[in-house]
């Protein structure tokens, strides 16, 4: 995820024909093992919430007995959700309780998927779509952007604790490039006004409002349709006269 | 064929040593014993060894007697031949007490047989 | 409640993978066999069972597909990806582990295309793996060093690593038995799949993804189990390695010497791997009949105790009462003074924990020649009813292999788990595959799987036996097919022993009688010791309580380590000769001291709690002036005016076989009768019960120190260590 830096490196250090052989770098803005720190260790209790148990129930209820561990996504994705957006090894453990399963086959499905992320996290968390189609729309500079305006690096909190900013792979949003996504809703067609905005009103805590900002309603073109543009025609339509009735 | 290769390999008339027969082969072998027999005196004075001279008799006796079996008359011839180098060899002193003495292995030990010398020796 | 994801069922299902030899006469009586299909590995037909895989039909002819992920005792993973193989009209090569065979199939395992995979898949995993095969202790015996010789590319095309580098993970600490170096790990999952199906303990997983995907247990936390050694054995390459085997030896450095293991009552045959004259570590050495290919921790890894705490030379008690070092001769006339001077009402001889046969015989011999019969073990059996003359009160009678094969397992009274680890496994293997349920009288302790606890009081056994009990397990027992019940051998020294065990017996009987399987056993009595079933089948007596209170004047001990027999139980003036390899609770109160040498330095037979006669051989020299223990006895014997007629190992043997055939019948197991008649003599012991039943290992910490050898032992005492601090832990 790290690739803008990395790339970086690696133009700055050329590497001599009999280079010595080092580790490589973390590929990865987060650790695949645990270390306990003072907001995330198997002492700080975690319970869902009386709404929450509601839900855990009827997730509970669609898997068949002897398949409950099929819930597993669903409800560490809850958890995450009554966290903060962060996932708690001791959430990690409440889950493995609920599905009656070892700890460790919690943690595999927990560091698998990146979505899970387990590490404390501002209230907004800014994911940046790097991939292709958007770094070639200008996702770098939406980028810095708002590391500028959040004051938060790549991988990081915000010093304010509001904001952290992940550097994310496709989300699917490619005819809206350069888009982000914060928390739950993507913001699309940016530009670094648009980018500056959006963090202005999340720092107030206004919500911005979410889809392109191009002025487009959702992926047609910019500049008006070029096909398609007349009434579409009624039933029957290129019909042979013969089998018209 | 393979019968006349046997013939031959069995009465091949060997070349003599020195002996031509048995009885010439005994006489010299009786002459060496001789020679030992004359010399014991002076083994026992000029070595100084603990030993009387009828036990250096003896020794001398069982050492001809160790190879009483043997026929083969060049094998013999041989054996007489080392016997004189061992005795020239003790006359002119060129065996010390040590070598002398042994003859009469005064080292080494008989192998235990029985289970608890065996057992305590550590030996299988 | 399915005790596995649906996946692993399947694939664990097919049928030759099921149970090996013994086991699978019973599992399969039901199923008629299903048609062969025929197929052609390398042109060669081949017919195998639906449902086998490529991997299976192709090792049926003889033919190696090199592979790191697959075992053929856990499940199929599929993703080292190195058994690629060629079929024809296949558009892409398979995984050989993971795809049935089909109708027809024609395989090709040395095609171009089958070589080329091969070399890819190896260069691939050469890329991340570290070139550091002349530190790592995993070389001259690794799966990755051999096939990437035998498969892979002379070279790697691969040069980015210089750029960016090698992948690299931290090392774990996963206890002190495991040493990790994470780097080396190829993803094989063979340790997680190993932890979670036979060992039990689902601590290992894969956390991550991708190329920082690592096998850990992602929380700092140890793989604590009885079988943990085990993942050493499975790992392909250098990634898990034994701590304390670590930078010892390379393996062609090694003396292999076939054996067994004498630290529990199973009798698992082990290689002993020794340089110079020193025991440097202990294989498995497979036996399907046993341990399959498994080893428990404390028979893998106590071997270190066999340098420590030795007894090296004879001592004798000085005036001052110090035991100083002796020559045999004093220390021998010693004894034999001692002994003769004895009447032979008051000379009593224990046997302990690591007695072997031959010293047992030739102890009996001599303590009856010299008019005495109190020759006692150190583990009690009740000697009522029908005590130990019929062999099949005491013994297993299931057979270790078959209990797989069994429907309904009921344990009294024992944490099999620890007291015989790989009995442990095989029922947790029919647990997991075979659908056996499990039900336990006795304390509640963790057994790795589920099970019934039916509750600990001994008047349980009662009401099953007596078929009044309104349990369900009685229903469940009477309706099973093939029951066992397994009876730990530890409630036997109590004052109900006796009726215990002619409860278990009328229980196991009475189902026994009524199975259309005949010649299924139910009954068996699970014995703590090694020695004990020898010791029994040559005639001693159980237990020393009676003697003891006889207050004998001269006790003779051979290897009697349990601290059963004491100071304070003996008059002051009882002159106690201990004879053994270590310096433990016998030899601290004994006056004269006999070094014998441990099972790792004598040809000798042990009997395991099935009955089978199995032979230790000499791997190293005793130590010091230590001697093999029947040798010992021999000339004590000699000394002592009462001569024993033997002086060689195979009139010693000749000896055994006198006593009982089935102590040389080395390997093989005899049948056992006579179960009607003990049931017929155990019926006047059926007196009411009310105890409650304990056992003494209920905790891992406990098991790793129950004998001489494992007390002396620096790496079980930092096992028992770090399971106490795992109790602290967190995680």
């Amino acid at each position: 995820m790290l690739s803008s830096l990395r790339s970086g490196v690696q133009f700055l250090w050329r590497v001599p024909s009999r280079a010595l052989q080092t580790t490589s770098t973390l590929q990865h803005d987060s650790l695949f093992v645990h270390r306990d720190t003072l907001e995330d260790n198997s002492s700080i209790p975690f319970e869902f919430s009386p709404a929450n148990q509601k839900r855990v129930d009827a997730l509970l209820a669609i898997y068949p007995e002897g398949h409950k561990r099929g819930a597993m996504i669903p409800l560490l994705d809850l958890a995450q959700r009554q966290n903060g957006g962060w996932l708690p090894i001791s959430a990690m453990h409440k889950v493995a309780e609920v599905l009656n399963l070892p700890r460790m086959r919690v943690y595999e499905v927990a560091t698998f998927y990146t979505m899970f992320i387990r590490r404390p996290i501002g209230k907004y968390h800014v994911q940046v779509c790097t991939t292709t189609p958007c770094w070639l729309r200008g996702s770098d500079v939406v980028l810095n952007a708002i590391k500028e305006a959040t004051g938060c690096e790549v991988g990081g909190n915000s010093p304010c604790g509001k904001f952290s900013i992940s550097e994310v792979e496709c989300l699917g949003a490619c005819v809206n490039a350069p888009m982000i996504q914060v928390n739950d809703d993507y913001y699309e067609d940016l530009t670094v006004e648009d980018t500056k905005e959006i963090i202005d009103k999340l720092k107030k805590d206004e919500k911005p409002m979410p889809g392109p900002r191009s002025g487009r309603f959702a992926s047609e073109p910019l500049g008006g349709l070029t096909s398609l543009t007349e009434e579409p025609t009624g039933p029957g339509f290129g019909l042979q006269d013969a089998l018209k009735s | 064929m393979a019968g006349r290769e046997t013939m031959k390999t069995t009465c091949r008339v060997v070349k003599p040593l020195m002996s031509t027969d048995f009885c010439e082969a005994r006489r010299r072998a009786i002459g060496l014993y001789r020679a030992f027999y004359r010399y014991i005196p002076y083994i026992h004075k000029y070595f100084d060894i603990p030993k009387s001279e009828s036990q250096i008799r003896s020794k001398i006796r069982e050492q001809f007697y160790k190879n009483a079996c043997v026929t083969d008359i060049r094998i013999i011839d041989i054996l007489v031949m080392k016997g004189y180098m061992e005795l020239q060899e003790i006359k002119y002193s060129w065996q010390q007490k040590g070598h002398v003495m042994a003859n009469w292995k005064p080292t080494i030990e008989p192998r235990p047989t029985d289970f608890i010398s065996k057992f305590l020796n550590g030996k299988d | 409640m399915l005790r596995q994801p649906l996946t692993r069922a399947l694939a664990l299902s097919s049928p030759s993978r099921v149970a090996p030899l013994a086991a699978r006469r019973f599992a399969d009586q039901v199923q008629a066999q299903p048609d062969k299909v025929e197929v052609f590995i390398d042109d060669k037909p081949v017919y195998v069972p639906p449902g086998t895989t490529v991997l299976q039909a192709a090792a049926e002819v003889g033919v190696e597909i090199p592979r790191f992920c697959y075992h053929e005792r856990l499940a199929v993973a599929g993703n080292c990806r190195m058994c690629l193989v060629e079929v024809e009209k296949s558009p892409k090569p398979v995984a050989a582990c993971a795809m049935p065979v089909m109708k027809g199939m024609r395989v090709k395992t040395n095609s171009d295309l089958t070589r080329k995979a091969r070399e890819g898949v190896m260069e691939f995993l050469l890329v991340n793996h570290p070139l550091d095969c002349p530190i790592c202790d995993q070389g001259g015996e690794c799966d990755l060093q051999d096939q990437s010789m035998a498969f892979g590319s002379d070279r790697s095309r691969f040069t980015d690593i210089h750029f960016s580098g090698k992948r690299a993970v931290e090392d774990k600490d996963v206890g002190p038995l495991i040493k990790t170096i994470m780097t080396r790990c190829i993803h094989c999952t063979r340790c997680i799949r190993f932890a979670s199906e036979v060992a039990g303990i689902d601590d290992l997983g894969t956390t991550g993804r991708g190329t920082d995907m690592q096998v850990g247990t992602y929380v700092e936390k140890m793989f604590l189990s009885e079988l943990s050694g085990n993942v050493i054995d499975l790992c392909p390459v250098g990634a898990l390695t034994s701590k304390p085997y670590s930078f010892a030896a390379r393996p062609w450095e090694t003396r292999r010497i076939d054996s067994v293991d004498v630290l529990d009552p199973l009798g698992s045959n082990i290689v002993v791997a020794t340089r110079t004259n020193e025991v440097l570590r202990i294989l498995p050495r497979t036996n399907e009949e046993i341990n399959e290919e498994w080893l428990s921790d404390k028979s893998r890894f106590a071997c270190d105790g066999l340098k420590r705490q030795r007894l090296v030379t004879p001592m004798v008690k000085d005036s001052r009462g110090n035991l100083t070092p002796v020559e045999w001769e004093d220390a021998i006339v010693a004894a034999a003074r001692a002994l003769r001077d004895c009447p032979s009402d008051k000379l009593l001889a224990v046997a302990g924990d690591l007695a072997d046969a031959e010293s047992l015989v030739a102890l009996k011999d001599f303590v009856n020649r010299l008019g005495s019969e109190n020759t006692c073990t150190e583990q009690f059996f009740p000697a009522e009813g029908s005590g130990t003359d019929l062999r099949s009160s005491y013994l297993l009678n299931t057979k270790i292999a078959n209990v797989e094969g069994a429907d309904f397992v009921l344990l009294i009274g024992t944490n099999v788990r620890f007291e015989a680890p790989l009995l442990n496994a095989r029922i947790r293997k029919a647990f997991i595959h075979k659908e056996t349920d499990v039900a336990l009288i006795g304390p509640k302790v963790d057994l790795t799987y589920d099970y019934t606890h039916v509750g600990d009081s001994a008047s349980l056994v009662k009401d099953l036996a007596t078929g009044t009990s309104s349990n369900e397990i009685l229903k469940r027992l009477e309706s099973a097919k093939r029951p066992v019940v397994i009876l730990g051998a530890d409630q036997l020294k109590t004052e109900e022993g006796a009726a215990l065990l002619a409860y278990t017996q009328e229980l196991a009987l009475r189902l026994q009688d009524n199975l259309q399987d005949k010649e299924w056993k139910v009954l068996n009595v699970l014995q703590r010791t090694a020695s004990q079933v020898a010791a029994l089948d040559i005639g001693y007596r159980p237990g020393v309580g009676a003697a003891l209170a006889a207050g004998p004047r001269v006790v003779y001990l051979l290897g009697a380590d349990s601290g059963i027999v004491t100071r304070e139980a003996l008059p002051k003036d009882a002159v106690v000769i201990y004879q053994g390899h270590h310096g433990d609770a016998g030899a601290s109160i004994a006056d004269i001291v006999l070094p014998g040498a441990a099972y790792t330095e004598k040809r000798a037979t042990y009997v395991n709690a099935e009955g089978r006669a199995q032979q230790t051989l000499v791997a190293v020299t005793p130590p010091g002036l230590a001697r093999e223990d029947w040798k010992i006895i021999r000339a004590l014997s000699e000394v002592a005016g009462a001569g024993l007629p033997y002086d060689t190992l195979d009139e010693v043997r000749e000896r055994l076989n006198q006593v009982s055939p089935a102590l040389v019948a080395y390997g093989d197991v005899q049948p056992n009768n006579y179960f009607a008649q003990a049931r017929a003599l155990a019926k006047s012991l059926q007196k009411p019960v009310s105890g409650k039943l304990d056992v003494q290992l209920k905790q891992l910490e406990d098991y790793f120190m129950t004998d001489a050898i494992s007390r002396a032992s620096p790496t079980m005492a930092k096992c028992v260590q770090a399971v106490l601090k795992q109790k602290t832990a967190p995680y």
